[in-house]
């Protein structure tokens, strides 16, 4: 069989092949190579199969990198980098003012984006360390009756022996553990001090805990093990920092601790264990051990009291999601058992409505925000918005440099021009503007950091945080890098197809100005940017509004001029008692009161079901707090009652109690006064306090009743503040009298209460400050806007000037234009703004009513400074002299 | 500078073959006298290095119908490259000098 020449070739592919993914110049030599070859092999008789296939294989070999790359002493990629830095860099230097705008705006945009990403990240890194994070979950009781919409339907309290049982029934589960942290016994806060020393000292964050609990949140220790130091009764851990403090340079193993100067139960210091990072979802500083602990007899084993909040840990591989269905056990074989057996009528209620889910330890401090567990949560929304409004002030610098660009672009025309009829190609120049885009946003971001390593303990005041712009660590700077490139891009992309385009012709002809005229899109991005800046001043106004109202609403009580002072619990025998006689004995004090509850959070709750006296088998309970207080808090706190008499210190009252118009209207009491009422005593309604809040406002109030009690922690003391300091001298006095070794503790009621509104505050604050400078950004980009807007019509307005017109019909002609914009841009941000608000505001039980002018104020705040900005240059073409403005030419 | 030992033996080839030294010559060559058939990817790959590293230069040649009317790249050793090879050998001299029983002569 006779070998054809077009046998002798080798197949087509290899060449297509190689053509599509080699850019060498060296392509054609070792093409030409593998065909001499192929053909050389074919005329010693290789059959055409094995020969196609080597050469395959031979092409697939070539492809190295010599061959894919271009050669680099052709290529002119790196020339252009340079050439192009360098042009934009005298470009910059002529146009001093318009640069220092582009990358002024982008400067102040990357500032607050980079504090806002620190702040999410920090937000984001709650309890993200642990070995076994992935296994850890918290449970958490969901009850979904639709009848009680109190906001929160979900809580973490469980009944004790739950731990066992999850332990015990379920194969999934590796360990469990409980944690108690609430006020409660020694729990919460309380006077601390060494056996063999005799001051105390206040401490906070004090919390019971199981053993188990310290391996399944791996606790680091600094001294002791961390399942052995809480393994024996009335065992504590300390933290270092309070090791340090109270037994500095020494290891505190086996050393006794009183608690509240109770001498009969000391604690035995088990471990030292590390401080808590800042981003742990728990912030405690001292545990006592559960282990053998019965608070009361029969405690721990009964279903009745939901008190524990309850940890696990999976074993590998188990699904969360499955398991959360067989947990319904517990509700079917337990708390359903005990309501049956105390013939609670609740019962089908709690089959229908009860879940238990497990919530990943991971999501605990962003995602609880619907979940009752009392402790400082951040909040996912809060990181939502915040991302946004990041992601707005970059998108309005953005903004700012695609509109700067594209109008001063007829500043460009003629280079654009020259270059291509030299010959350049329309993609070297997009390259060459990508490269200018690139080089002003690396400036931007450089001068960004330096503003926001400025402005970083300003904002960590303002937020209540310690970020660090080393936080982001090295890992960053990649990232860093490509948010760069990212930024270029944005800003530069649409400049730099929109300059490339221009045709040389009509360019060099000198009839192109079009940075004046394809302004449709310019509008539409300056109308972008005031919608935003509006939007965000309307939000910024709405929730000052809210914080305002909610700080002055009338709660019910009076918050002022009233003084708490805290930890007179310890005070033996009757002592609160004689101690709020003889304070209210002095001269400046009105009246003092005593109690452990009060109506701000941080102080206890007693959540109890309550019926009408013998329905307790019949009807479904009321659930209602219990604050045990003495005979004068009423009057003392300013409350109001409605109906009956205040408690008095006759004998009969210890079964009487008050209760508020909320839990009258559940218990379906019309006239409520005499009725008799039970939970675990029976009680008789002597007086219908007015509903006054107790808890955050974004709950509705809820049942509450008062019953008479003669001891509490808090000594409550309303006064007269004309002289403040002779009488808070007075009253410490009075204090050191009575508690010679524990320092008075006190803090003022509407202090406390605006601190329970600390964070929405502080995120107002935040969210303030950052609407503020997105304006301020918006505002730069248009101060640039007007001023080119000026310098090109400037001939126009000489020759106006020159006809006669006055400077009123200037000023208009320059700045109306402008407010249009912002007149259009106020109508959509009232829309935008209305929806985001309404759903923000809807989370306040209590609320105030979005109100038209609010949109007018952030209207006319908006137009005034646009007004303002524009007007400078409109001022300038004022006064502009016609000859200058026309001489050239 | 460093080079690499198929690096020498494609330099060594080059060099030898003077004026004729393309890829399939050389190729030919290396394949004659050391026994392994070096790939044309990897013969380019080492010849662009070499290249790179002032060794060789290029010049291009006709192009004929056997190589479907492709040019050939003919390449051949600088001064450079001598000096390199003359480097190399004199430190592999140097050390073989001291081993003993090894017949350096070259004849058999």
């Amino acid at each position: 069989m006779g070998v054809t020449d077009s046998d002798l070739k080798p197949p087509r592919f290899g060449e297509n092949f190689l053509q599509k993914v080699a850019k060498s110049d060296l392509l054609d030599f070792v093409l030409g190579d593998l065909e001499e070859l192929y053909r050389k092999r074919r005329q010693q008789g290789l059959s055409k199969w094995k020969a196609d296939s080597l050469f395959a294989l031979e092409v697939i070999d070539v492809c190295r990198p010599f061959i894919l790359k271009k050669r680099s002493n052709n290529s002119n990629t790196n020339t252009m980098i340079i050439k192009g830095l360098k042009v934009s860099w005298r470009n910059m230097l002529r146009q001093k003012f318009y640069a220092s705008i582009k990358i002024g705006g982008l400067a102040v945009g990357m500032a607050s984006f980079v504090m806002i990403a620190l702040f999410i990240q920090e937000e984001m890194s709650y309890d993200q360390h642990y070995e076994h994070g992935d296994r850890i979950y918290r449970l958490i009781n969901d009850y979904r009756d639709p009848a009680r919409d109190y906001g929160k339907t979900k809580g973490t309290d469980f009944p004790p022996q739950t731990k066992e049982v999850l332990e015990t029934s379920f194969p999934e589960v590796e360990k469990s553990g409980r944690l108690l942290p609430h006020d409660w016994f020694d729990g919460g806060s309380g006077q601390f001090r060494r056996k063999d020393r005799v001051q105390s000292n206040y401490e906070e964050g004090i919390a019971y805990a199981d053993p188990s609990l310290f391996e399944i949140l791996e606790i680091p220790m600094v001294y002791g093990d961390r399942v052995q130091s809480l393994s024996q009764p009335n065992a504590i851990v300390l933290s270092k920092s309070k090791a340090d403090k109270y037994f500095p340079g020494e290891n505190p193993i086996g050393q006794t601790i009183i608690l509240n100067e109770n001498q009969d139960n000391p604690y035995v210091v088990g471990g030292v264990m590390e401080d808590f990072p800042s981003n742990h979802h728990l912030q405690f500083d001292f545990f006592i051990t559960l282990y053998e602990r019965q608070f009361w007899p029969g405690e721990q084993t009964n279903w009745c009291c939901w008190n524990y909040n309850t940890y696990v840990m999976l074993k590998e591989g188990a699904d969360p999601r499955e398991l959360e269905d067989k947990l319904l056990l517990i509700r079917d074989d337990y708390m359903v058992k005990y309501q049956e057996e105390q013939g609670d009528a609740g019962v089908e209620d709690t089959k229908k409505y009860l879940f238990l889910l497990l919530q990943p330890i991971k999501d605990i401090h962003l995602y609880s925000a619907d979940i009752w567990d009392n402790m400082p949560r951040g909040d996912v929304s809060v990181v939502r918005i915040f991302t946004l409004v990041a992601i707005f002030i970059i998108l309005l610098a953005i903004i700012n440099f695609v509109n700067l660009s594209t109008a001063k672009s007829a500043n460009r025309a003629k280079e654009v021009g020259l270059r291509k009829v030299i010959g350049s190609e329309k993609k070297h120049l997009i390259f060459q503007f990508l490269v200018e885009s690139c080089l002003f946003a690396t400036i931007a971001v450089a001068i960004g950091l330096v503003l926001a390593w400025i402005a970083l303990p300003l904002f960590n005041d303002l937020a209540n945080k310690d970020l660090s712009l080393l936080g982001f660590g090295w890992g960053s700077i990649p990232m860093l890098m490509g948010f760069i490139l990212l930024i270029s891009l944005a800003a530069g992309l649409y400049p730099a197809f929109y300059l490339s385009a221009f045709s040389p012709l009509s360019v060099l002809k000198g009839n192109l100005s079009r940075g004046s005229k394809s302004s449709v899109l310019r509008s539409g991005l300056v109308i972008l940017q005031f919608t935003v800046s509006i939007s965000l001043i309307v939000g910024a106004i709405l929730v000052h509004n809210q914080m305002q109202y909610i700080l002055n609403k009338d709660l019910g009580f009076n918050k002022d001029q009233t003084l708490m002072i805290q930890g007179a619990n310890s005070l033996a025998g009757n002592g609160i008692d004689v101690l709020a006689d003889e304070l209210a004995s002095l001269p400046e004090v009105v009246s003092t009161s005593y109690s452990d509850y009060m109506p701000v959070t941080g102080t206890k709750r007693d959540q109890n079901n309550f019926w009408l006296e013998g329905r307790s088998q019949i009807d479904k309970s009321v659930s209602a707090q219990r604050w045990g207080v003495d005979v004068d808090y009423i009057e003392t706190m300013g409350m109001q009652l409605l109906e009956g008499r205040d408690f008095s210190n006759m004998a009969s009252d210890s079964a009487a109690i008050i209760i508020n118009e909320t839990m009258a209207r559940e218990l379906g009491l019309k006239d409520p006064i005499g009725a008799r009422i039970e939970n675990w005593q029976t009680y008789t309604v002597i007086g219908l306090v007015k509903d006054f809040h107790f808890n955050n406002m974004k709950e509705e109030i809820r049942p509450l009743s008062l019953v008479l009690r003669n001891w509490g922690a808090n000594v409550i003391v309303k006064m007269n503040t004309d002289n403040l300091t002779e009488t808070m001298k007075s009253i410490t006095a009075k204090w050191d009298e009575f508690m010679p070794n524990q320092p008075i503790r006190y803090t003022f009621l509407d202090a406390a209460f605006a601190k329970m509104y600390d964070q929405v505050k502080r995120t107002a604050d935040v969210f303030t400050a950052f609407s503020i400078l997105a304006i301020f950004v918006a505002c730069l980009g248009l101060f640039g806007l007007s001023a080119f807007m000026a310098e090109q019509r400037v001939k126009e307005i000489s020759i106006r000037k020159v006809l006669g017109a006055t400077a009123q019909v200037i000023f208009n002609l320059l700045s109306f234009s402008f407010l249009k914009l912002v007149a259009v841009a106020l109508i959509l941000a009232s829309g935008v703004s209305w929806w985001f608000m309404d759903n923000w505001l809807a989370d306040f039980k209590y609320q105030i009513d979005i109100e038209w002018w609010v949109f007018l104020i952030a209207g006319l705040l908006t137009g005034g400074i646009a007004l303002l900005t524009v007007s400078y240059e409109s001022i300038k073409a004022i006064f502009l002299n016609p000859i200058k403005g026309l001489r050239s030419e | 500078m460093k080079l690499g030992a198929f690096e020498e033996m494609v330099l060594l080839a080059v060099g030898s073959l003077g004026e004729e030294a393309y890829g399939v010559a050389v190729k030919e060559l290396l394949k004659e006298k050391t026994g392994k058939n070096p790939s044309i990817g990897a013969l380019h790959s080492a010849l662009y290095r070499l290249e790179e590293k002032g060794c060789l230069t290029s010049s291009e040649g006709g192009a004929t119908a056997e190589r479907g009317g492709r040019r050939k790249k003919y390449y051949s050793i600088t001064s450079a490259g001598k000096n390199l090879l003359e480097e190399t050998n004199k430190l592999r001299m140097e050390f073989a000098r001291n081993i003993q029983g090894l017949n350096l002569s070259g004849s058999d």
